[in-house]
């Protein structure tokens, strides 16, 4: 209420649009962090979702004490990424449509994901208590719960939404001006591929492939010193040291500066492709890839 | 290093003697100019050009640099913060820890953990120090003062209620006696704000808002909230004005019910560091719906420019346009893309980019650069004088951005989805915007800032696991070292006549030094 009695807005003619809140205010006086937002709630989903959400495999139950703490631990840890309900949010996706979730038996995965991390997809280690953790797995269980039951997610984009382009156009750019067909059929490597991945999934894997399955690796063809050449699956590199796979799977390590390196990699096309896609480009590709099923 | 580690011990013992010598070295006349041996602000300098005078390490002699000690926090969470150096005494912080660290052998002095808490814990950018104090900010908006010796509390005061969705990761700002703090604040629709502290006593002096605080009635803004000040600042002494960047507005990806520019969201402000008054904004993204804060380092030279001397302010900022102003009254000057940009139709008369209404996130998705990691974000770029370059981590990035109606009005209402990207260390000549070198760090968004020295070298990261030196005239690799990815910007400093440079690498602290 302090706050509130002291804040002088001075309009913008005077500040060009500044706000400022005048001096004598205490510190600890913060009426003025209620923002215009506080009172808005969150809109409830109206859309029903089109794509079955995977069911909990093993239903479990967890007093609403540790899912609270969890709700609370989840925010601070997980939240920026999963968002704060666990539907997905800035980086992270949707928990609540988790296979991995779902084959969850009272955090016998989740807990191992949490210590371990999956580091190559941007998610570090948590160094958390056996506690913390159980309490976070309870609440994702708990969100995965709730969110079945609603119809429908609220930061989803579904199948039906990506569903404007034109197929056939998408065709014609495909095998023509778009030059998908250098390196793909659709009755080749693309047969079946919207039986594989839908909706966003498709999407993304037709921008940029990642994900799993993991695509091919590039190619590197690495010339040793003594002239030998190792042509191997790519594990990594940077401008200093290029790590490849040898034949049993393990990862061998060549300084840059002591061999000479070529990379093969086709998934390049498809960064140089996102500077040329229209927004109708894509979705017209989109809709001819979503036909071959 | 053992004889200096010892003689560090016999002085915390004395620690009363000490404070009083120590009070001299960050003084308000040392912050304005400060000494080889100190870094005593976020930037190094007020100026934030993140740039040296030390030659000690040079291009010809930057290859048999050595590690000298390293330091482990024990954290899970990566560095992200630059470290402060008062007195010998380096600060570092993450999350919820602030350390003491003796900068001659990396040996823990005192160690501060906040107790736990629920707000964000997404990372942070450093401390701060006045004479004898040292300021956090936690994740739960407390704003802690300490007697930077021995880690007593001198004061704590909450700037912001964590419960509204507020958290802070800010690297505070002293000027005078006050100490700036900001805010961060996405999920929730809240005003943004920057609120200013007695440096001594703890007491608030004042709190910009670049959105309306509650009960405000103001409708230049379109009913936006956001514009949350989360990254440090920089001065201008003569002029007398602080210069902040601004984040995004809330809802973040529905632009719908917020319609026009937004002000002062996505952009610079000129504010009065005694009032907190608002001499200028100039908005590098109107009305954004990207979450393209404009919170990077607005870097501060006195230049000629256009055949003129100019009191300049430039910024790479993450929507990929790089800004030149005069900071005198916050006229652009130039406007140009650093990296991939397709979400704009042209810069207006103002200086503005225009945004293209068909890249704004629909029901089905539009293709969009740059992604939501942004051309560039936080990580602090670098301007040296001589060649003209302002060197920052850039990268080219398409993203997916959905909005449809279900999303709502609140937080973030909506979905995007980073696509991919490549990054560079680019050398942007501010005098013509024009990109004079790149030099390729990896797939995905870079993370490491930038520090040049007048010796002419340029000190970052790659995307994996190195720290790098490279000549800043082309930008070629003179030296390399592995310790983890480099999330921040490196600093240099001397101490006992020997040039340091001082560089997290995932979750530990390194110095090197020439043999």
């Amino acid at each position: 209420m302090r706050a509130k009695r002291t804040i002088t807005v001075l309009g913008p003619a005077l500040l060009a649009g500044g706000w400022i809140v005048a001096q004598g205010m205490s510190a600890y006086a913060q009426g003025n962090a209620s923002g215009p937002g506080s009172g808005v709630r969150r809109n409830p989903s109206q859309s029903p979702a089109a794509l079955p959400r995977p069911k909990t495999a093993i239903p479990q139950t967890y007093s609403a004490a540790q899912v609270q703490t969890g709700e609370l631990r989840f925010a601070a840890q997980c939240g920026f990424c999963h968002g704060r309900d666990a539907a997905g949010g800035e980086s992270g996706p949707d928990l609540t449509r988790s296979e991995l979730v779902a084959q969850d038996r009272r955090g016998d995965k989740i807990k191992h994901l949490l210590r371990t991390g999956r580091v190559d997809a941007g998610m570090p280690a948590f160094d958390l208590s056996d506690a913390e953790m159980d309490s976070i797995g309870a609440f994702i269980h708990a969100q995965m719960e709730k969110l079945a039951a609603l119809s429908g997610g609220r930061r989803s984009v579904q199948p039906a939404d990506l569903a404007t382009g034109n197929a056939a156009d998408g065709r014609a750019y495909f095998n023509g001006a778009g030059g998908c067909s250098g390196c793909h059929s659709a009755t080749g490597d693309l047969a079946g591929i919207a039986t594989r991945y839908r909706g966003l999934a498709l999407l993304q894997r037709m921008l940029y492939p990642g994900g799993r399955p993991a695509p091919k690796p590039p190619k590197a063809i690495v010339t040793l010193a003594s002239g030998q050449t190792v042509v191997a699956p790519l594990d990594a590199q940077d401008e200093f040291t290029v790590t490849v796979l040898d034949p049993s799977g393990a990862r061998q390590t060549y300084q840059r500066d002591a061999v000479n390196v070529k990379i093969e990699n086709p998934i390049s096309a498809h960064f140089a492709q996102l500077g040329k896609y229209s927004d109708s480009a894509m979705h017209n590709v989109f809709a001819y890839l979503d036909t071959l099923k | 290093m053992k004889k200096h580690a010892r003689k560090w011990l016999s002085l915390v013992t004395s620690a009363g003697f000490l404070s009083a010598a120590a009070a001299q070295r960050a003084d308000p006349q040392n912050l304005l100019h400060p000494p080889a041996d100190a870094w005593l602000t976020y930037h190094g300098e007020y100026d934030g050009q993140r740039h040296s005078q030390l030659i000690g390490i040079t291009p010809e002699n930057v290859g048999s640099l050595q590690q000298v000690w390293h330091f482990q926090t024990d954290q899970n969470q990566a560095i992200k913060a630059s470290p402060i150096l008062v007195d010998g005494i380096l600060y570092l912080t993450t999350p919820d820890n602030l350390w003491a660290i003796d900068a001659h052998t990396g040996k823990q002095l005192w160690h501060y953990r906040h107790p736990l808490n629920n707000a964000f814990h997404i990372g942070h950018r450093g401390a701060a120090v006045y004479k004898d104090t040292v300021y956090l900010t936690t994740p739960d908006c407390h704003l802690i003062a300490f007697n930077r010796l021995d880690g007593t509390i001198k004061w704590d005061v909450v700037i912001a209620n964590s419960d509204n969705g507020y958290w802070s990761s800010n690297a505070p700002l002293v000027v005078r006696n006050h100490v700036l703090v900001g805010v961060s604040g996405d999920f929730d629709n809240v005003p943004g704000q920057l609120k200013s502290i007695d440096a001594e006593t703890g007491k608030a002096q004042w709190v910009f808002y670049s959105t309306p605080p509650a009960g405000a009635k103001e409708s230049a803004n379109g009913g936006a909230t956001g514009g949350q000040m989360w990254t440090t600042g920089t001065y201008d002494p003569e002029l007398n004005l602080v210069f902040v960047g601004t984040g995004n507005p809330t809802p973040v990806l529905n632009g719908s019910v917020r319609p026009g520019n937004n002000p002062w969201t996505c952009s610079i402000v000129a504010l009065n560091p005694d009032t907190g008054r608002l001499v200028w904004g100039f908005q590098v993204s109107p009305h954004d719906t990207h979450d393209w804060d404009a919170n990077e380092v607005p870097v501060l030279a006195d230049a000629e420019f256009g055949g003129q001397p100019r009191k300049l302010l430039m910024q790479a900022s993450r929507n990929g346009y790089f800004f030149v102003l005069d900071r005198t009254n916050g006229k652009s000057l130039l406007t140009a893309p650093f990296a991939t940009a397709n979400w704009a139709k042209g810069i207006d008369s103002l200086g503005r980019p225009i945004p293209d209404p068909a890249k704004e996130p629909t029901r089905d998705g539009v293709l969009v650069a740059p992604n939501e990691a942004g051309a560039t974000n936080f990580r602090p770029p670098s301007l040296d004088r001589k060649t003209g370059f302002l060197i920052v981590n850039a990268q080219d990035g398409y993203g997916i951005y959905f909005f449809k109606s279900e999303h709502g009005d609140y937080g973030w209402a909506g979905a995007d989805y980073n696509v991919a990207g490549k990054s560079f260390l680019r050398a942007i000549d501010y005098r013509t915007g024009k990109i004079a070198w790149e030099h390729a760090i990896g797939d995905g968004a870079g993370t490491a800032g930038v520090l040049t020295t007048e010796s002419g070298l340029t000190i970052s990261g790659d995307n994996r696991v190195s720290v790098m030196a490279l000549r800043t005239r082309d930008g070629a690799t003179l030296w390399h070292h592995a310790i983890g990815k480099v999330q921040n910007a490196p600093i240099t400093y001397q101490l006992d006549g020997k040039q340091y440079l001082v560089v997290g690498g995932g979750e530990s602290l390194y110095a090197f030094a020439l043999p």
